[in-house]
């Protein structure tokens, strides 16, 4: 089995900080990430489309 | 949101339904990180009916005459998909009867509790079940002596 090679100090630094941003998300309020769910959809959207698959996007006001 | 959330409100005040909350991964969402979801899942408690029977038939009519159409498993209530979900098993009823009741801006609503999250995920045990325990218990604000009280009433301690 391979030994797990040590990660460099930025590569570290970059999974710290990735972290840490989700941590901060998991802070927003409700409807700020319920917004952020919204826009993943619409990102998400002509992915599934091209695949054949259609999703409806939450008509909600932002 | 909080159109749809006054629609359920409407329904459990008119006796559609006895007690509905959030769950599913827009409940996970309000404990963690966003995560994508397509639809709003809500887990319900239904009015008894003679014969004992759980269905769903009475609510999907009463929210047809409402103006919300059936698409496919879920309601489309105000722009969302919404799926019901009756509370079918111990664990769902408690964590219906104890969920947090919060407010989604200026509309009372309520969604299940962090640990009653992870429970039913352990207990559903999908993959993304998984990956949402992981969630939680790094992110949401979790009542450990809490949780193993309700893993050891489900007998989910050792899963």
């Amino acid at each position: 089995m391979n030994k797990a090679t040590p990660l460099r100090p930025e590569i570290v630094r970059l999974f710290d900080a990735s972290e840490n941003r989700r941590k901060q998300l998991a802070a927003l309020p409700f409807p700020e990430k319920v917004r952020m769910v919204i826009q993943m959809q619409q990102m998400v959207e002509p992915i599934l489309r091209a695949r054949g698959r259609s999703i409806r996007i939450w008509q909600v006001i932002l | 949101m909080e159109k749809t959330l006054q629609v359920l409100n409407a329904l459990e005040h008119d006796g559609i339904i006895s007690r509905y909350a959030i769950g599913g991964a827009m409940a996970a969402t309000f404990y963690a990180e966003p995560v994508l979801t397509l639809d709003l899942d809500i887990f319900v408690v239904l009015p008894e009916t003679a014969g004992g029977l759980l269905t769903l038939t009475p609510l999907y009519t009463d929210l047809r005459r409402r103006g919300y159409p059936e698409t496919g498993e879920c309601v489309l209530i105000e722009g969302i998909p919404v799926q019901f979900l009756p509370a079918y098993n111990a664990l769902l009823e408690e964590a219906l009867a104890e969920a947090r009741e919060t407010l989604y801006e200026r509309t009372p609503t309520r969604v299940l509790r962090a640990e009653h999250l992870v429970a039913i995920a352990l207990q559903t045990g999908r993959e993304k079940d998984h990956e949402r325990i992981r969630v939680l218990k790094e992110q949401a604000p979790l009542d450990s002596a809490y949780l193993a009280v309700v893993l050891a009433r489900h007998s989910l301690e050792n899963t």
